[in-house]
């Protein structure tokens, strides 16, 4: 129980189970309906790989702002590279392109020993921008053929049943959790992000794990937005516009604390669970659909406010 | 002694989380002198100081000012009362002029139609001869900014403002760090005037032999708690020193 | 050698970075636009988008002094705008305004009191916000507009708060400028002003010389709310209609004017004529794609690449700066 408690995962557990009671009682929409969960989690999942990948950054005591937009510029270039590279070809090149784009705002961060946010922020406009010059805001199909290729049916059609996002995002957080807590690198990330200047007098480069961080954060982004399109092959410009909002949520539910350092992946995909519930709920409920982002931005505060005073509780310097 | 003494500490402790900080402190301070408060790093004699001068407010435990009980702990409070504080490691801010950080809090102004204004001339002007009076070099300027000082001068700008602000109590936290063997002196014979002025003034060292030939009394602290509290004449700074030695050996047992 | 000289000069006023640049891109603009970009009206045009985005820029300046950051500005914006829009015809402009402002502040009043209550990272905080009054935006205009009657759009109280001109400029300018000579004041010249800046250069610092650390925040907020709901006023005064979504993205564009105009976001150090200079370098680059047929899109793209070239071009000038 104690473990419990003290794992960053806890608030995001009870929110989880709180939640999920006030859903079976207050039953709108048919909640625990096989077309609500296979919804919402594959809802989940994408949004949990951003926000793994943004809990990564925010543990290493640093922000991505740009991840919507590395979404949506890694979906388009996927969709519009396929007719002349074929659908792996595009593939890599997406993901690459998701790569270069953390790799050049990492090195800013470090090399230019700018604050994290502002250059995210610029991230976040020049990406989006590329997006609206590149497909001149046209919308973009996969081909006939393109849609029925293996690996588009590997990366978005469904397995007994369940969505191929939802092993996707299995599978990689089964690899980051391994990395976060058996790897070398994943000691020295949490050392970066719970103490710079102890890590740096240890001898890690902090300036590489940060930089391998935000490679990590946009890769993971990119790839959630290539699930996505595999599984609805169109494009349209304003593709993740304010996910960056919903994965910073889902990440500081999940109980990674912007003070860097703590992180839990569990909690983390609960969280993205949480506000995906949300916004399905608020939408069955009837409710204009506005009143969703009204939501996240309410529960973002409290989960902050929460986790915030948890460590507090528990004695952790926050 | 019939006076009450000034400030009074009865039975302070003091949690940062889960950290024990100050463990039961009882000590008075009086009107009229200077008491040496020693210790080893992390002993606590910063945390008792950074809570007479409101910075941290106590667990458990009350602290009277003046026969007072103190209800509410902030630095403005503290200030108003007349305790000025030398602080270690805060105090100045960077990006501020030293005549702007002189009056940090307590700006001096001038009203127009009921508008308060700065009076500049007034902050320059006594920023200016403080200065001057700690020897900072001759090209600082009262308009310049505190980030052009060196860590001397800092230290100088604190004591100066401090001395200059004097009232009831002065508080001074390792006031001879990164200073000369001059100023070292020039400071110390400031500790002594403003005591025979009839103010309290708590002289925070580590150099037990240092501070005994000015203060009037030593208090010891060890691990936060006083371990030691007696008057110069009746005991030598050897003795004390053997007093700190063995708290020290207390703190060895328990860290391992 | 020329240049070691300006060091002192550049130290203290690290805008002169943005004013160069300014200058450079006026004389850019004018020479490559046939006339289109420098001519009466299109000045015009962009001191006005440059009145609102540096009304709110100032506020966010004003913020960031304190160490903190406000990126909810660009909803307060939109929640100024419809306040203001739908008392303008059924009170008068005046009131409509006084009480968009009084939005603002409230929720700038929200946005300092969570953050200093729960001592919760600013950025995360008025995030919620941003996303928070957004929504409550688009619930309350439920996807359509609020507008004034063009029938109503007359009265120099209307015309007085962004509606009209003045000696051929909006009267959005006037505002700014009066704003901004009040703000400078009061940043230089009066007690808050030292202590703003204190807290952002050090708060422990500024905490043990008595100062009330927690309320010069909160101030700064309120400060700030006001400032983008009144820059919201005036702008729906200007446009006569909004939506939900008015002012979508402004808070990037507000701190991105003032990471431009010197403003160090770590706070202490800001400087309110830069921010307003980088308010109408990005409305002046905006106007140059309009009229030169570029695609607008090209303007986020721009914007982005500027925000980092800006604050690393800063940060590079002080750097030069301090050396000695």
């Amino acid at each position: 129980m104690k473990y419990l408690v003290r794992s960053q995962g806890f608030g995001a557990t009870i929110g989880v189970i709180a939640m999920l009671a006030v859903f079976t009682v207050i039953d709108f929409s048919g909640w625990w309906t096989i077309q609500t969960l296979s919804n919402v989690t594959q809802f989940t999942a994408i949004l949990a790989l951003v926000a793994l990948g943004q809990a990564l950054v925010i543990m290493t005591k640093e922000i991505d702002l740009s991840v919507g937009s590395i979404y949506g510029l890694t979906g388009v270039a996927f969709i519009t590279l396929e007719p002349s590279l074929g659908v792996p070809g595009s593939l890599v090149v997406a993901l690459l392109i998701a790569a270069a784009a953390g790799f050049i705002q990492g090195t800013a961060v470090v090399k230019g020993e700018l604050p994290s946010m502002i250059v995210t922020l610029g991230g976040l406009f020049a990406a989006r921008g590329i997006i609206y010059v590149w497909t001149g805001g046209s919308v973009h199909n996969f081909s006939p053929d393109a849609r029925t290729h293996a690996l588009t049916r590997l990366l978005g059609g469904e397995l007994f049943g369940v969505e191929a996002a939802l092993y996707w995002v299995g599978i990689v957080s089964v690899l980051l959790a391994i990395m976060l807590w058996g790897t070398r690198f994943g000691n020295r990330l949490l050392a970066t992000g719970g103490s710079r200047e102890s890590a740096e007098s240890r001898g890690v480069r902090t300036d590489h794990v940060k930089t391998t961080a935000f490679v990590l954060c946009s890769l993971l982004a990119g790839f959630a937005g290539i699930l996505t399109l595999c599984n609805q092959p169109q494009t349209h410009v304003t593709l993740g516009e304010n996910m960056e909002l919903e994965a910073i949520s889902a990440a500081v539910i999940g109980g990674c604390l912007l003070t860097g350092g703590r992180g839990s992946i569990l909690g983390v995909i609960l969280g993205a669970l949480i506000v995906v519930s949300f916004r399905y709920q608020l939408i069955a409920l009837g409710a204009p659909s506005s009143w969703y982002i009204t939501f996240v931005g309410a529960v973002l505060i409290v989960a902050v406010i929460f986790n915030q005073k948890l460590a507090r509780f528990l004695g952790h310097s926050v | 002694m019939t006076q009450n003494p000034l400030i009074q500490v009865k039975n302070l402790d003091l949690y940062f989380g889960a950290f024990h900080a100050l463990k039961n402190v009882s000590v008075d301070f009086n009107a009229g002198e200077l008491i040496g408060l020693v210790g080893d790093n992390g002993a606590g004699k910063t945390t008792l100081i950074r809570v007479l001068c409101g910075i941290h407010a106590p667990t458990k435990g009350d602290v009277f000012f003046d026969g007072k009980k103190v209800e509410k702990f902030h630095p403005k409070l503290a200030i108003d009362q007349g305790i000025e504080t030398i602080q270690q490691s805060v105090g100045l801010c960077d990006n501020l002029s030293i005549a702007r950080n002189f009056y940090l809090g307590r700006e001096p102004v001038k009203r127009i139609l009921g508008i308060p204004f700065l009076d500049f001339a007034k902050m320059r002007e006594k920023s200016s001869r403080v200065i001057r009076q700690f020897g900072l070099r001759e090209n600082v300027s009262a308009d310049d900014e505190v980030e052009r000082l060196s860590g001397g001068e800092r230290q100088s700008v604190k004591i100066g403002r401090a001395v200059e602000f004097k009232n009831r109590v002065v508080i001074m936290d390792e006031p001879t760090n990164h200073l000369s063997v001059r100023e070292r002196e020039h400071v110390n014979e400031l500790a002594v005037q403003l005591k025979e002025q009839g103010l309290l003034v708590i002289y925070i060292t580590h150099d037990i032999f240092q501070v005994h030939k000015l203060a009037d009394r030593i208090v010891i602290m060890e691990n936060g708690e006083k371990v030691a509290d007696a008057s110069t004449d009746s005991m030598s700074a050897e003795a004390l020193e053997d007093v700190i030695r063995q708290g020290g050996r207390v703190v060895e047992k328990e860290a391992v | 050698m020329a240049l070691s000289a300006a060091k002192p000069l550049i130290r203290r006023h690290t805008e002169i970075g943005i004013f160069l640049i300014g200058a450079i891109l006026i004389v850019i603009f004018a020479s490559t636009s046939d006339g289109r970009w420098a001519n009466l009206y299109n000045i015009g045009t962009i001191m006005q988008v440059t009145a609102t985005l540096g009304l709110m820029s100032l506020g966010v300046a004003i913020v960031i002094g304190t160490g903190e950051i406000d990126i909810s500005v660009g909803s307060t914006f939109g929640m100024g705008a419809l306040a203001h829009l739908w008392l303008a015809a059924r009170v008068d402009p005046v009131f409509a305004a006084l009480v968009a402002i009084v939005v603002g502040a409230a929720i700038g009043y929200l946005n300092g009191w969570l953050i200093t209550r729960t001592k919760t990272p600013s950025l995360i905080i008025t995030l919620g916000t941003l996303m928070i009054f957004r929504g409550i935006a688009i619930a309350l205009t439920d996807g359509f507009s609020f507008s004034i009657p063009y029938a109503a759009r007359n009265g120099w109280t209307y015309s007085l708060l962004g509606g009209g001109d003045f000696l051929g400029f909006n009267t959005a300018l006037f505002w700014l400028i009066a704003t901004f000579a009040v703000l400078i004041v009061v940043l230089k010249a009066m007690p808050f002003g030292n202590r703003l800046l204190a807290v952002g250069g050090s708060a422990d610092s500024a905490h043990s010389r008595g100062v009330r650390v927690e309320r010069i925040k909160l101030s700064a907020f309120v400060i700030c709310g006001m400032l983008a709901a009144f820059a919201g006023a005036l702008e729906a005064g200007k446009l006569g209609f909004a939506d939900g979504s008015m002012g979508r993205l402004m808070e990037l564009q507000a701190i991105a004017s003032c990471v431009l105009g010197g403003c160090l976001l770590a706070g202490g150090r800001i400087s309110l004529i830069g921010a307003l200079m980088g308010a109408f370098v990005l409305s002046s680059i905006q106007s140059y794609l309009v009229v030169t047929g570029v695609q607008p899109q090209w303007f986020i793209l721009i914007l982005g690449l500027i925000v980092v070239g800006a604050a690393y071009g800063d940060k590079s000038l002080r750097n030069w700066a301090i050396r000695k």
